[in-house]
């Protein structure tokens, strides 16, 4: 029986998403965090796309959004010239990092001591968390605004992409090592640690390159601009988005388009792989996240597959039913409550 | 027959099948994602999560010093909250001069705000290119307003 791709929408934000991240597998599962231009980014659970909390005091949009990797912090970056490190718990904002312009990326090192972040002053910044009152190490060296900054090698490198290059340093002796020109815009990057390989898009092109020497290891070409795609962390797989509002599928190895689906409403900014890769997000001009599954019609967070055999015993079962009404809904645990989901909110204090 | 429900409108391109193609089923959900609760910021304080949270202020040994500071500090930003909350119902009904980006000045009678302030909505706005009836400021695109009491 064909199984046809259900994506599942998020909905919360009043404006455009422009980035999302998800953290790694903790004990509660996994988180995802978004950022949008409405200034409130939001943090969800990773396999559901339940809501968890909003993140209040950014007074600008908001341009990046990361979560560590137990996602017990959270940091973004915003268009009101501070970066934000926030307790992914409580919600609560733990520092508010000045710069001098708009920030744009924001990236945690794998304990989490350390807080990288870029945006228009053209500078990388690294903070050392545990020292929030001393200054940040600068490094300069761009030419143009950036756009996206990560550790990547072990945290031991800094990888940082603005309007046209792609550039690596070694955190160590703050030094460029090696940098990329493009001919396009370059408009996301991805770093793949199972490999080290990098994903960067750049007009219809999405490359793959060695995350460690920058050397490239193929290319694909979209039909349409693509503004974000992400590999599968066993590199079967690849997804990619863009102008065209459709999401693509390609077959890492062979380049082949397997899949694309039409949903959203605008282009879409951003798509990641979940950290278990069953899943993947995306976000977009028309405000919303979508969730798609990696294996269509598999059993797998709200997706529930049904086989025939199943129709005979199963009358009692409850129903799959409409989301308008609110009975017999079955609840997956989730961050804000552990009991029966129930038809009547609670109003909170 | 069991019920199944489309959500979205996506549609996925037909995988080539060795057998007669059958109608692609779209995979059923037990329900959509939740939502904001429109009125907390959320992170219940009894989630899941809870026993990560910090510790509940009242460990031994805090100095009291440094507690009537925090609570000197909280009642002031409670005065001054109370002083700007008391200002807007003051605006109330006068014309109000607003500074907006770009050095675009425009003035117009105050009627309301909503419950961030993030949007005020006036009356009779003047503007460079006419007059507007009724209309929402943007609180984030005011850099200044000024009304006299």
């Amino acid at each position: 029986m064909a199984m046809r791709q259900t994506p599942l929408t998020c909905s919360g934000h009043t404006r455009p998403v422009v980035d999302l991240a998800f953290s790694g597998i903790t004990p509660y599962g996994y988180f995802l965090i978004s950022a949008c231009k409405d200034g409130k980014p939001m943090l969800r659970q990773g396999d559901t796309g339940d809501w968890i909390g909003t993140f209040l005091g950014h007074k600008g949009a908001v341009w990046g959004a990361t979560l560590n990797k137990d996602a017990t912090k959270a940091a973004t970056a915003a268009a009101d010239f501070t970066a934000k490190v926030w307790d992914a718990v409580s919600g609560d904002e733990l520092m508010s990092l000045a710069h001098k312009h708009i920030v744009k990326t924001v990236d945690f090192t794998q304990d989490s001591n350390y807080l990288l972040t870029g945006g228009q002053d053209k500078l990388l910044r690294i903070y050392d968390l545990n020292k929030p009152e001393a200054e940040p190490e600068e490094v300069s060296g761009h030419t143009s605004g950036i756009k996206k900054a990560l550790w990547c090698g072990g945290d031991r490198h800094i990888l940082s992409a603005d309007e046209k290059t792609v550039r690596l340093w070694d955190h160590a002796t703050m030094t460029e090592v090696k940098s990329l020109n493009f001919s396009m815009s370059v408009s996301s990057v991805e770093y793949v640690p199972e490999g080290e390989i990098l994903v960067i898009t750049y007009g219809r092109s999405i490359a793959f390159h060695s995350a460690a020497s920058l050397d490239p290891i193929k290319s694909f070409e979209a039909p349409a601009t693509i503004n974000s795609a992400s590999l599968h962390r066993e590199k079967e797989f690849l997804v990619a988005g863009g102008e065209d509002f459709k999401l693509y599928k390609y077959d890492y190895s062979s380049g082949e388009e397997l899949e694309s689906y039409k949903g959203h409403f605008g282009p879409i900014h951003c798509v990641r792989f979940s950290p278990d890769g069953e899943l993947y997000a995306s976000g977009s001009e028309d405000g919303t996240l979508r969730l798609w599954q990696t294996v269509v019609g598999k059993t797998y967070g709200l997706w529930k597959c049904v086989l025939p055999e199943e129709d005979s015993g199963e009358l009692t079962k409850p129903k799959m039913s409409f989301p308008e009404t609110a009975e017999e809904e079955l609840e997956i645990a989730s961050e804000n409550s552990d009991s029966i989901y129930s038809s009547t909110p609670e109003v909170k204090a | 027959m069991r019920w199944l429900h489309a959500f979205g409108s996506s549609i996925c391109r037909a995988q080539a099948m060795h057998t007669t193609p059958a109608i692609p089923v779209p995979v059923p959900v037990l329900r959509l994602p939740r939502g904001p609760d429109g009125f907390s910021r959320g992170f219940a304080p009894d989630g899941r999560r809870a026993r990560l949270r910090p510790e509940a202020p009242d460990i031994q040994g805090r100095p009291s010093v440094q507690e009537s500071q925090d609570s000197r500090e909280q009642q002031a930003r409670a005065a001054l909250r109370e002083r700007y909350l008391r200002s807007l119902l003051a605006m109330v009904g006068r014309p109000v001069g607003f500074t907006l980006h770009e050095g675009v000045h425009v003035t117009a009678h105050f009627g309301a705000t909503d419950l961030d302030v993030a949007n005020f909505y006036v009356s009779q706005l003047q503007t460079p290119i006419g007059v507007q009836a009724e209309a929402l400021l943007r609180c984030s695109d005011i850099i200044s307003y000024t009304f006299k009491l």
